[in-house]
């Protein structure tokens, strides 16, 4: 056995990012670690790579006991990842990221460019990839960027090689590419950890696989045993386990349609509606477009193509402030950075898209402020002391309600949410939910954005499910089981 | 061809050339040899700080503390040049070394442990090494007739008719170009400034780099503090006031960007050699005193908006077209 994973824990803040887990990766094997967003595969990943210690449980190299308690160490031990956020280093050429920490030097301990990038030269031929070596990487296609990062592994002598999410964003002709380099690499007595989401790969390159689900192992076998059906039961099955409060609402007549939205490399033929009082998700791999899409509807990006409707009328906008006068309001996933000033007070925080109604000849009328703040407060229930506190000394919860009361302070028709509930505890979770089945009662619309399932079947009327850019399908909830829609995001039909 | 033209470093040398040439048709007399080995005599102190400057910019930091560590170095081994005159000169450049070296240490300990934002400690010493001066000196100058003649004679060396300055100048752009080019520690500044997560990831120690950036920066500042003294052949609290600006506007007009992780030597020199330029050309072509400042201003502020357009990176890739 190559590496051994027994009974790992790791818990966030009181969340549970993995229980227990046993990973066991063979010699000269290529194991697949499967799972929905959230379910663990990251963290099990980091905590191999030495960037997260687990709370409990060892981790056996050949059948000896290791402590990974730095990147560093990770490295000498011969583990190397291809992360799919970058660790690259854009500035410098492919033959400096490849050599990067582990400089060749010559007798006298100048470094050694010559042999590096021979040397490269050679490794990148030996891989058949047209790259040279002194290419900077900010001029490298993301296909090219992962040879680089395979070479990498190989040049520090990985025996393990992680790879997260390789073809996420290659064309045929490349993934067909490196699907050779890595059957090459489990020639050289190799093993590696293949996280993927496209199962027909899987299926065609795998040795074994595991499935993890909500931080839980749930089935570890050779590939062969298997089949993509039961892999996505084993993904996707498991029950709704958390209560929607959703409200009973009529829904009512089409007030907001999206007409072939096109923007070159992010999103293409992009056509939805959405009607009053109803709550409609946007369901995808996280990279599959759906972020990009909501940000060129708020206009703080442009799309090349398509127009807007609403209320029966084509409407324009050009930059995020069209949109909130138009009533429609964008709350950003990264809230922490876009949606709130963590420096500033909670009341001015709630305060900040309504300046304009909220004061008289520019100047602030505080009375009007704290009304509004309060009955935000009441509405939304956020927990605050005082209403001069730093919003940063909130919860992540309760960050998020001032966040969502911002936005509600515009009286929004529209609200689109990206990631409404990502990175708080369930009990504010149920709060946000809570929260959203109340203002469809209002007569408000919204739109989701979400990679939790339960939360899409449990919340919304009506599913979009994306794939790279791509809607594969709008489907009814009520008609649509999580099978379909786990397949349809992983491009499976 | 094209790959040549939109090479940052050969716009700016472009830039120097077409400069020269159109000083020179204004004052002729500005274009002779003996006027431009003065220009780049009068450049290389300027030279040398802007290539201790750039290490500490790599990392993404900056050293607003060299100009009073270059004076207080220098202040330091005048007061003692008066009171032992019989010490060799290499005694006083060895010194001013090391006090500039201490000097830059405690800078990097203040960032690396202390976790001091490098902007507040090096402003913070900024002004605490120029009060010191006023401490040790009372106030006081040093005057040309109270060095010794070895002192003062090592700056007026001359070979193949260029200065000991420019040739002090030559040497440390050599060393500095291998130290950034060819050695693990050079690499590693750049990957450190260029995305610092990564370079976790890889192991490289920050603190331990912010320390030796910050020695680098010092140790030369130091030089600077003994060659500056000599050069004017005296020692005032007031020597190279403000200077640690017009070093790190040389490095910024040479491409070396603030953001960390990017830039070259030869730019870094080409950038201090266009500012050496301008500071003496505008006298020369009559232009009046009072224009002078605003033009060098504007001259940069034109050299950091070509660098910034050209540093615009590319969107991410979701759906591949093909």
């Amino acid at each position: 056995m190559k590496l051994e994973l027994k009974n790992i824990s790791k818990n966030f803040h009181g969340v549970k990012a993995l229980q227990n887990v046993d990973f066991q990766l063979k010699d000269n094997s290529i194991h697949a670690l499967l799972g929905e967003n959230g379910a663990g595969k990251s963290t099990l990943v980091k905590i191999l790579c030495g960037v997260y210690q687990p709370d409990s449980g060892s981790i056996h190299l050949n059948n000896q006991e290791q402590t990974i308690s730095d990147p560093a160490i990770s490295l000498s031990l011969g583990i190397s990842a291809i992360h799919q956020e970058s660790v690259m280093f854009d500035e410098l050429t492919v033959t400096e990221n490849i050599f990067i920490g582990n400089h060749l030097t010559k007798s006298n301990r100048l470094i050694d460019w010559t042999l590096m990038e021979s040397k490269t030269k050679q490794l990148l031929e030996e891989l058949e990839a047209n790259i040279e070596p002194n290419e900077k990487i900010k001029d490298l296609s993301i296909a090219q960027r992962h040879i680089v990062q395979i070479s990498r592994s190989l040049i520090h002598d990985a025996d393990i090689v992680i790879m997260d999410e390789p073809t996420a964003s290659l064309s045929q002709k490349e993934i067909n590419e490196l699907y050779t380099i890595i059957r090459n690499l489990k020639k050289q007595n190799k093993s590696i950890i293949f996280i993927s989401h496209k199962l027909d790969e899987v299926m065609e390159v795998c040795d074994d696989f595991t499935v993890l689900r909500d931080g839980e192992l749930i089935k570890s076998d050779i590939i062969t045993n298997t089949d993509k059906d039961q892999l996505i039961t084993h993904m996707a099955g498991r029950e709704v386990n958390q209560i929607f409060p959703k409200n009973n609402v009529t829904i009512e007549n089409e007030i907001f349609q999206v007409r072939d939205f096109y923007k070159k490399t992010q999103f293409k033929d992009i056509n939805f509606n959405l009607r009053k009082k109803e709550i409609l998700g946007f369901y995808g791999l996280v990279g599959s477009g759906r972020t990009e899409i909501m940000k060129s509807i708020f206009g703080i990006t442009k799309p090349d193509e398509g127009d807007i409707h609403f209320k029966d009328q084509k409407i324009n906008i050009a930059k995020p402030s069209d949109a909130i006068n138009q009533g429609i309001v964008y709350l950003s996933e990264e809230r922490q950075q876009l949606g709130m000033t963590g420096l500033m007070s909670v009341k001015d925080n709630i305060n900040m898209a309504i300046m304009e109604r909220n004061s008289q000849f520019y100047i602030m009328d505080t009375l009007k402020e704290i009304k509004n703040a309060s009955a935000m407060q009441e509405k939304l229930n956020i927990k605050v002391s005082y209403w001069s506190q730093l919003t940063q000394s909130l919860s992540g919860g309760n960050q998020q309600k001032t966040v969502i009361a911002k936005w509600l302070s515009t009286k929004p028709e529209v609200l689109i949410l990206d990631e409404p509930t990502k990175g708080i505890d369930v009990r504010s979770k149920s709060a946000v939910h809570e929260f959203m089945g109340e203002l469809v009662g209002e007569g408000m619309s919204i739109i989701m954005i979400s990679s939790e399932l339960p939360e899409i079947l449990g919340m919304c009327d009506r599913v979009v499910v994306m794939y790279k850019g791509l809607i594969k399908e709008i489907l009814n909830v009520k008609n649509a089981s999580s099978e379909q829609i786990v397949k349809l995001a992983s491009g499976e039909s | 061809m094209k790959k040549f033209l939109t090479n940052r470093d050969f716009i700016l040398f472009a830039i120097i050339m077409i400069g020269l040439v159109a000083v020179g048709f204004a004052n002729p007399l500005f274009v002779t040899p003996s006027s431009i080995s003065d220009v780049l005599t009068d450049t290389s102190i300027l030279i040398i700080l802007a290539l201790s400057q750039m290490i500490v910019i790599l990392i993404r930091a900056i050293d607003l503390s060299v100009a009073s560590n270059l004076a207080l170095s220098g202040m330091l081994i005048s007061l003692l040049s008066t009171v032992h005159p019989e010490l060799p000169v290499y005694y006083f450049i060895a010194l001013s070394c090391v006090i500039g070296t201490v000097l830059g240490v405690l800078n990097g300990v203040s960032i690396a442990i202390l976790k001091v934002p490098f902007i507040v400690t090096t402003l913070g010493t900024l002004s605490i090494y120029r009060g010191l001066i006023y401490f040790v000196s009372d106030g006081k100058q040093v005057y040309s007739n109270e060095f010794s003649k070895d002192f003062l004679a090592l700056i007026h060396y001359k070979f193949l008719s260029l200065s000991f300055l420019f040739w002090l100048a030559v040497a440390v752009f050599i060393i500095i170009y291998i130290l950034l080019n060819h050695t693990r520690f050079g690499r590693n500044l750049y990957s450190l400034g260029g995305n610092p997560d990564a370079a976790k990831y890889i192991g490289i120690n920050e603190n331990k780099y912010i320390i030796l950036a910050y020695s680098i920066s010092g140790f030369f500042a130091g030089l600077c503090g003994y060659l500056w003294v000599a050069r004017y052949s005296v020692a005032s609290t007031q020597i190279a006031i403000g200077f640690e600006l017009t070093v790190i506007s040389a490095c910024v007009v040479g491409g070396i960007s603030v953001m960390g992780g990017v830039g070259t030597v030869l730019g870094c020199v080409l950038g201090a050699l266009l500012i050496g330029l301008i500071r003496n050309a505008l006298p020369a072509v009559d232009i009046s005193q009072f224009w002078q400042l605003a033009i060098s201003g504007a001259i940069i502020l034109i050299a950091i908006i070509i660098n910034t357009k050209t540093e615009q990176r590319k969107e991410k890739t979701i759906m591949v077209e093909n």
